[in-house]
């Protein structure tokens, strides 16, 4: 696999006047994005994701480290040609939406009819084909977000930077961008895709980064994320579900989780009880509970690994 | 090119107000010229028009100063540059974009000139050499404050472009013309300011060529200055 967006040990801090303390937004952070992928940057409020964005666009300069986007240094101009870019609470000028994106194509060195089909295109695509000749400053937040989206994907990017693209959006709307990120992966677009909304990341990420106080503190495949409880939750029926902790009842049958080396002992119980084992699954958590632990103490070494 | 283009066209489109505020006084000399009996009234035009022409320069220091500022806080600055667009780029669209909205002023100026002060007997052609002195006293003086405006917020941005240009215009009268020439803005404002039907003043092409050349360096000064600059404060 080929990294289209590195960060090699990436330190940004900031000291906005002599003599005020100096925060570091982020420390030695090091994060390899690969081609076709969709990955997953999570963080709390104030973890350094928009930071780390912003680096790799080139707004501003690391204070340690480099890093790569598309194989060219962070600010490499020419490059961003081929990348699409979508801010947290992006801000765009008051124009007609179709004049607007086609600005941003333009930009982009795109022109001529290639440029005005591609702004249909896209603009269709997040769902504003109605909208084309209204001015975005009449825009709600939503509708704001998606021609945000448009202008983003107007050069038909190879990689996809989108800061909170779906904040905005209502459920419709979300399951609308849902698809067509996961159409853009399916055409072998790579998409870092950083959100607080947990159960999108979770639904559409390969692979999901966790950022906190500046340091990257888990990643890894998402469905490895979701799978990496030690536990085991077993289903079986005949059995009473007092004979073990915290079992529970439901349809006829008793569930209960134990650790995964403790799995054989409880199963052989289940048989000689006389009951009958109905399925045994390693326990599922959902994003949210991988994020809460990962963050809740971040100096803990279990925290920090990866996987 | 393409892109510095774009910027300029866009810039001039965001400040159409001010511009159009501006309009308004040339406006008000074509209204005097229509009204007033311009042979009779011209040393009163001729007052109008070299007051109303300096204006522009002040808001052209307004327009440079703030751009940077302005795009930075609304965020929109993003947008632009998360395109194929460099930083130098960015600069060069909004000192272009400085230059095209004191050139349609001008413009707009020049010919309401022609018309009024060239019917009471000023020559044309000075009218346009004079627009010509304003358009790059405008450039220069908006991409001084565009250079301050790139570490500095628009007041004192506003503030150190009034020193710079002011300093050398007070060397010129304390310590001699040619100290005013150090920044031309103060000579090529003041060929405006002081022109008469007597002494329309004779065309020179030195401080224009001196303020391209003064341009060409804050220019480079600003872009050099710009590309350290963190244009994106994170919003955590």
């Amino acid at each position: 696999m080929v990294s289209v967006l590195e960060f090699e040990n990436v330190t940004k801090e900031y000291r906005s006047f002599p003599g005020r303390r100096l925060l570091r937004a982020l420390d030695r952070f090091t994060l390899k994005v690969e081609t076709g992928e969709i990955l997953g940057f999570l963080g709390p409020n104030g973890a350094g994701k928009s930071t780390a964005i912003h680096l790799a666009m080139g707004f501003m300069r690391p204070t340690s480290g480099a890093g790569r986007l598309l194989g060219q240094h962070f600010g490499h101009a020419p490059t961003r040609r081929r990348v699409g870019f979508l801010a947290e609470n992006v801000a765009l000028y008051h124009r007609r939406a179709e004049s607007l994106v086609r600005f941003y194509g333009a930009l982009n060195r795109m022109s001529g009819s290639h440029l005005a089909k591609r702004t249909r295109q896209v603009l269709e695509m997040v769902g504003l084909q109605d909208d084309l000749n209204r001015n975005v400053g009449k825009f709600s937040r939503g509708m704001l977000q998606r021609v945000g989206l448009a202008q983003a994907m107007v050069n038909d990017p190879e990689l996809l930077i989108l800061d909170e693209p779906t904040s905005a959006l209502d459920p419709l709307a979300r399951v609308a961008v849902r698809e067509l990120l996961l159409n853009a992966r399916a055409a072998g677009k790579t998409i870092f895709l950083s959100s607080h909304l947990l159960s999108e990341v979770e639904l559409v990420c390969d692979r999901v980064a966790v950022l906190h106080r500046g340091r990257l503190v888990r990643m890894g495949k998402t469905v490895d994320l979701l799978q990496a409880s030690a536990q085991m939750e077993i289903v079986a029926r005949g059995i009473a579900a007092a004979c073990f902790d915290g079992a529970v009842t439901r349809d006829g049958v008793v569930s209960f989780s134990v650790p995964a080396n403790q799995q054989q002992a409880a199963l052989e119980r289940v048989w000689n009880l006389g009951g009958e084992v109905v399925s045994v699954n390693p326990l599922r958590r959902s994003l949210e509970e991988v994020f809460l632990e990962v963050t809740a103490d971040p100096s803990s070494p279990d925290s920090e690994r990866a996987l | 090119m393409m892109p510095v283009v774009l910027i300029a066209i866009n810039f001039v489109r965001e400040q159409r107000w001010p511009i159009l505020v501006l309009l308004l006084w040339v406006l008000l000399l074509a209204f005097l010229g229509l009204v007033t009996d311009v042979r009779q009234q011209r040393e009163d035009l001729l007052f109008v028009f070299n007051s109303v022409a300096v204006y522009v320069v002040a808001f052209s220091i307004f327009f440079g100063g703030s751009a940077i500022y302005n795009e930075r806080r609304s965020r929109r600055i993003l947008c632009v540059l998360s395109k194929a667009v460099g930083r130098q780029q960015y600069l060069s669209g909004l000192v272009l974009g400085v230059t095209l909205a004191s050139a349609i002023y001008c413009f707009a100026l020049g010919i309401t000139g022609s018309w009024t002060l060239g019917e009471a007997g000023f020559p044309v052609t000075q009218v346009w050499y004079l627009m010509l002195c304003l358009v790059a006293a405008c450039t220069l003086a908006g991409t001084v404050a565009l250079t301050f405006s790139t570490f500095l917020n628009p007041f004192l941005a506003a503030g150190a472009t009034a020193t710079v240009l002011g300093l050398p215009a007070l060397a010129g009268r304390f310590l001699g013309p040619q100290w005013a020439y150090v920044i031309p803005v103060w000579p090529l404002a003041a060929k405006v300011v002081q022109s008469s039907f007597d002494s329309p003043g004779a065309a020179s092409w030195f401080p224009l060529a001196l303020a391209a050349t003064e341009t060409l360096g804050f220019w480079l000064l600003a872009a050099r200055i710009f590309s350290y600059v963190d244009i994106a404060v994170a919003v955590e």
